[in-house]
């Protein structure tokens, strides 16, 4: 009996020994959470006493995930958000500001690109750290716009919507590109609004949504449905892509991979291009910063991470990981990426790319888009009569 | 005495009682209070930014043309939904209560199977079934030279493809309950009845349609308070589209509530459908009860 008080003991006092060193709880997502233990090891080499626990949480389960930890008040000492999420969940007022973190130390404005910078700002203030960045650009099918007469990549909206028409005028089932018609597509339809010079709102906070510049981008979105130039109710966009059947589309990063691994069969019949172009080349930025939050009790060592983790080798040495592009310009100037084609375009791209308005009502607004270019789509308004209820309907929302 | 039992009945029902009043009773309240006020992202952390409004979200609910789209919608799928379910799995009941019915297992498995399979998976499977060009849907019309429809592209379609994955998850489980009502009709009656000549459409309609009166009252009940609060499937399938064909009343509060966390003018759409579903739901038992 006393044997096993005695091995209790001994028990409790080690693991009083391991709960002595620090913890800091991270909430990552998606493939990103899967592989940061690669990032956590080394952080944890350069800080001895540092224990950090990473939770993965799937991308479909994180809004709710952080909408109830917020509510509850239980959050992690800091956590991966994404861009668009800044502003509404940095309007709960969960998030550290990081005005003072950032004047001792190397992080700054100036490293990061500037479209990514503006997710970060809200209010005057600032709520995180950029981390990885992703931009649209066109992925396009060398070999099927070669047949139709194409041996580069449509440059400009007129190129774009001829290259189209041919496209589709193969066959039946033949199409051009794809397009989000249903749900929410508010950050997919943006950079035509962006291209055509249009707005949503001015400098003086008015809406511009009925400006020509904008009517023409949901007239020129809605054409390629209207001509079936894209398809609706499409089918997987890997395979459409594979058999030529949709050769052009619009996504970020994260689609190189993927289409190597899962139709290998097109290798090196592919590529990516900017942006058409109308007056400019804008494309969609998103990613995802860094944010501490503020109920946590190791702020100092959660920045000590953001920190380690804007390090330009480490940001490198995470895009060799999981390749998502880092938000640091300066890592762009490594040969792994300034030799590599493919990420060339999307460094070209990140030059001229915006981020949607950070504010709370964004969600909002991008349902608004889509409900009313949805409508012009499917021919039940005209451009000019959808961008009107549009206007109606965000100045409602914004009020 | 008397306090020995108050003490022992507080032992039983105290634990279930908590939990009701904690994740039921208060949150009804809760959101009752809530749909008088402007509770939004900016008062999710500190509630007291939350004004009270009085009835200013109902006004603006009724003036919403997308909560009666939903509205709409949401009572198209009942009205089409709960006499295609009750139709159907009376049929399979009626069907697998045949002495001479084969496999009876294994029918009863398969029927159940949809309704105890995550609605993930099944709008998985099913929007491939629908795929208007690769669809198994489309590719079976076609042997009979029927072009099918753009089932969940079309706003014409995206409904009626809706309604059919519903009724096809709730036959099973309303299949088997038909089924235990009708092995609780006494034999004797079909015999006298058999006895006295009456054919058998005679006996379904005159023996087994009125002894089942119980299990359709309590059927079709589930399906009005089921069917109202229709969320997944369009959730899953279409998110509401395509043009807002498919938005349903639940699907609305979820997207002004945790989406737009407008939780305030959610709550007041909740209170309307629950509302909705009590005065329905009462109706429906007292058209029950009178005869």
């Amino acid at each position: 009996m006393r044997k096993i008080t005695l091995v209790f003991l001994l028990i409790i006092t080690l693991s009083g020994f391991s709960f002595a060193e620090r913890v800091l709880q991270i909430w990552a997502m998606g493939e990103e959470a899967k592989n940061l233990n690669v990032m956590v090891e080394k952080f944890m080499r350069e800080n001895p006493g540092v224990k950090v626990e990473v939770q993965a949480i799937p991308w479909s389960a994180a809004y709710d995930k952080l909408l109830t930890g917020i509510a509850g008040m239980q959050l992690p000492d800091l956590a991966q958000m994404g861009t668009t999420w800044m502003a509404p969940f940095g309007a709960m007022g969960v998030f550290e500001e990081l005005s003072d973190y950032i004047k001792n130390s190397f992080v700054n404005k100036d490293l990061f690109f500037e479209g990514s910078w503006q997710t970060v700002e809200m209010n005057g203030g600032i709520y995180g750290i950029p981390w990885y960045v992703d931009v649209r650009v066109m992925f396009y099918r060398t070999d099927v716009l070669k047949d139709v007469g194409y041996d580069h990549a449509p440059q400009t909206w007129e190129e774009l919507y001829d290259a189209a028409k041919k496209l589709a005028a193969r066959g039946e089932n033949m199409y051009a590109l794809s397009l989000l018609y249903t749900g929410v597509f508010g950050n997919e339809f943006m950079p035509f609004a962006w291209q055509a010079g249009g707005k949503i709102f001015d400098e003086k906070g008015k809406v511009r949504v009925t400006d020509p510049e904008f009517v023409e981008a949901i007239e020129y979105y809605a054409r390629f449905f209207w001509e079936e130039l894209a398809p609706i109710g499409g089918g997987n966009l890997f395979q459409d892509f594979a058999s030529g059947a949709v050769p052009i589309f619009f996504s970020g990063p994260w689609m190189v991979s993927m289409i190597d691994q899962q139709t290998p069969e097109i290798k090196g019949k592919w590529s990516v291009a900017l942006m058409p172009k109308k007056q400019t080349r804008t494309s969609f930025v998103g990613g995802c910063n860094w944010v501490i939050f503020n109920t946590s009790k190791n702020k100092d060592l959660a920045w000590k991470f953001i920190e380690f983790m804007t390090k330009p080798e480490n940001q490198l040495e995470w895009y060799k990981t999981v390749s998502s592009l880092p938000a640091v310009k300066s890592v762009w100037e490594y040969p792994e990426l300034s030799n590599n084609p493919v990420m060339k375009v999307f460094g070209e791209q990140l030059k001229d790319a915006k981020s949607p308005p950070n504010i709370p009502e964004w969600e909002e607004i991008a349902n608004a888009i889509s409900r009313r270019v949805e409508e012009v789509i499917y021919k039940r308004k005209t451009p000019q009569k959808a961008a009107e209820d549009l206007e109606k309907d965000i100045e409602k929302i914004v009020r | 005495m008397v306090r020995t039992k108050f003490q022992w009945i507080v032992v039983f029902i105290g634990p279930a009682l908590i939990l009701l009043m904690l994740f039921l009773i208060i949150p009804i309240f809760a959101s009752l209070y809530l749909s008088f006020t402007d509770f939004n992202v900016f008062a999710m952390t500190d509630w007291s930014r939350a004004r009270f409004v009085g009835f200013r979200n109902f006004v603006e609910l009724f003036k919403d043309d997308l909560f009666w789209k939903a509205l709409f919608n949401t009572f198209y799928c009942l009205i089409v939904a709960m006499p295609t379910t009750v139709v159907l799995s009376l049929l399979a009941a009626v069907l697998l209560n045949r002495e001479r019915t084969l496999f009876k297992n294994f029918f009863k498995v398969s029927f159940f199977l949809p309704f105890v399979t995550n609605t993930v998976a099944i709008a998985v499977v099913w929007s491939w079934l629908l795929n208007p060009t690769y669809g198994l849907l489309n590719w079976f019309l076609s042997l009979f030279g029927i072009k099918g429809p753009n089932w969940l592209g079309d706003p014409r379609w995206a409904m009626p493809s809706i309604i059919m994955l519903v009724v096809w998850k709730a036959v099973g489980y309303n299949t088997i309950l038909f089924l235990a009502g009708l092995q609780n009709i006494p034999d004797f009656l079909y015999e006298a009845a058999k006895l006295d000549g009456a054919t058998p459409w005679q006996r379904f309609w005159y023996i087994t349609l009125p002894m089942l009166k119980p299990t359709t009252v309590f059927v079709t009940t589930m399906m009005i308070i089921g069917y109202l609060q229709l969320f997944e499937e369009p959730y899953m399938l279409t998110q509401g589209g395509p043009l807002n064909s498919t938005l349903s009343i639940v699907l609305y509060l979820y997207r002004q509530g945790f989406r737009f966390f407008k939780l305030g003018y959610a709550s007041s759409i909740a209170v309307i459908l629950f509302l909705m579903i009590a005065s329905l739901t009462l109706l429906r038992l007292k058209l029950a009860g009178r005869d």
